[in-house]
């Protein structure tokens, strides 16, 4: 038996009338990089926020190690260990990079341990350090990816979620992106990705889902995946 | 022809500005911490600063408490006050989308303190007089009243305070995180509503200093709040939302365009210039005069 750090049971959510999910269901193994594709408004949004407490499902459970955290405040979900960086990055860009951090420590839980973890954040991203006073609306645009990353990192999680992290950055900074998912996971960070550059999730992945309108439509290896001939010709268009 | 113009006497002018126009930046701070964490128009503020001059009132009246005496009980009451009034009236309310509802909270109360205050105080102006009141310090020649100058000294000092609080405690960003961008607030573990306490209880807070330094310079009456809340959000509209000095410089230059308005055009134009300002903003320069348009991330 593998060891499902994080399990989705039979998830459904709608915003009024609309239905976002349609009974998803996934596992994400601890020490292991899940990715979730899919096009457009397919709902991995909506399922990442579900997840984070920003969201109350209709039906359906999500399990954090065995334990049933459904319906959770997203300062719970946090705290338990789930750390979620969003969409857009949504940094406080009126405070500094150094305030940023030591927000992003901010549960009780991670609270004891700011000073040890922002060393640790400035040793993974020595450029955030040499901006620890500059405001985080004044990065460039990789920078405040890291910044995003490093804020969430500060709330020792034990599962990382991350929604778009490539969405509007240059094809270098994307491919930097995608190498230090990679190292944090090597350094034993389980993380839950959600992309819409799927060629590059599907790589970097151990397991991938591809949802489609609210619906898991298929699941494998994410190597598997990239040669699947259906994914090919619906999301990745010819290769190369 | 304009030989009366005197140097004196436009100095005069400008201080007096500069002195009354701290009274509505410390109202506009208040206003700008609740509508920055909360999205809450709390019409209330200016009815909660006369409350307060009352109880300033009161103490002295009846306890012979002076009201530079009164100070650290009036603020630690307004305090308090401030985070009842957000865990009793606006918690709830807080939640929905509907921002009216909290508007329509806002108004509510400010009438039922306006008649409370008729009922207790009957709604006649009333004052403060001490054998200080009425003295004033020499400036270079210019008369700088007493209680005025010790209202300027206090708003600076607590707007100092609250800087310190927001820029340098854990608690003060939280609520400076709060203010730009709640759920990214709440997905770093910040609750919200302790961040809404803290907000309400340093914005009624503010109204207890308000209402000192008002009780002890003008009358005053249960109705002029109302129109202290408006003067706030001037204030606000010419420092810009977000920014605790940006509220108080706003105050300070709406409270210089009112006494030099008054002086040049008449008495009852300054509070036409002021709203016809109010509205010039809005309509060229809504984020504020003093706000360097911050990219969003």
């Amino acid at each position: 038996m593998e060891n499902h750090l994080l399990e989705i049971k039979d998830l459904r959510v709608s915003y009024g009338s609309v239905h976002a999910l349609w009974g998803v269901s996934l596992h994400v193994p601890e020490g292991s990089i899940v990715a979730l594709v899919g096009a457009n408004g397919a709902g991995k949004s909506t399922l990442l926020k579900t997840i984070a407490g920003m969201n109350r499902p209709q039906q359906g459970g999500v399990f954090f190690s065995g334990k049933n955290i459904t319906g959770f405040t997203p300062e719970a979900v946090v705290n338990a260990g789930i750390a979620l960086v969003p969409e857009g990055r949504r940094l406080f860009a009126r405070l500094t990079v150094q305030e940023n951090l030591e927000l992003g420590g901010y549960t009780p839980r991670a609270r004891p341990f700011v000073q040890e973890s922002l060393e640790r954040a400035y040793e993974l991203f020595p450029r955030l350090q040499t901006k620890s006073n500059q405001l985080a609306g004044s990065l460039s645009g990789g920078e405040q990816q890291m910044l995003a990353i490093a804020r969430s990192m500060m709330s020792k999680p034990t599962i990382l979620m991350l929604d778009e992290p490539s969405l509007g950055l240059s094809p270098l900074v994307v491919k930097m992106m995608f190498e230090l998912v990679e190292e944090l996971n090597r350094k034993g960070m389980t993380i839950l990705l959600v992309e819409q550059n799927i060629f590059q999730a599907l790589k970097i992945s151990h397991y991938a889902y591809v949802i489609k309108t609210g619906e898991i439509v298929l699941e494998g290896p994410g190597e598997q995946l990239l040669g699947d001939p259906e994914v090919q010709n619906a999301y990745l268009g010819t290769l190369e | 022809m304009l030989d009366y113009l005197t140097f004196g006497l436009l100095a005069q002018l400008f201080i007096n500005g500069i002195l009354f126009g701290t009274m509505y930046g410390l109202a506009a701070i208040g206003l700008s911490l609740i509508f920055g964490t909360m999205r809450i128009i709390f019409l209330s503020q200016g009815a909660v600063i006369i409350l307060m001059a009352y109880c300033c009132y009161w103490l002295f009246t009846l306890f012979k408490i002076d009201p530079y005496l009164s100070i650290p009980i009036i603020g630690s009451a307004a305090v308090v006050l401030g985070a009842g009034l957000y865990q009793g009236l606006f918690r709830r309310a807080v939640k929905m989308e509907d921002k009216n509802i909290t508007l329509l909270i806002a108004v509510g109360l400010m009438f039922l303190i306006e008649n409370l205050m008729a009922v207790c105080w009957t709604p006649n102006p009333r004052s403060i007089s001490t054998e200080y009141t009425s003295s004033s310090i020499p400036f270079f020649g210019l008369a700088i009243s007493f209680t005025r100058l010790m209202g300027f000294v206090m708003a600076m000092l607590s707007t100092a305070g609250v800087t310190l609080f927001l820029k340098r405690t854990l608690i003060g960003k939280a609520v400076r995180a709060a203010s730009e961008d709640i759920e990214a607030a709440r997905l770093v573990g910040i609750s919200p509503h302790w961040v809404n306490t803290i907000a309400f209880a340093i914005g009624i807070g503010l109204c207890g200093i308000a209402g000192i330094a008002l009780s002890t310079t003008y009358p005053f009456d249960p109705y002029f709040g109302f129109i202290f809340s408006l003067k706030a959000m001037i204030a606000l509209a010419l420092g810009g939302l977000g920014s605790v000095s940006g509220a108080l410089l706003g105050g300070i230059i709406l409270g210089m365009l009112e006494s030099w308005s008054s002086f040049f055009i008449s008495g009852g134009w300054a509070d036409a210039v002021g709203y016809g300002v109010f509205l010039l903003v809005l309509l060229f320069k809504p984020e504020g005069l003093l706000v360097r348009s911050v990219k969003k991330v």
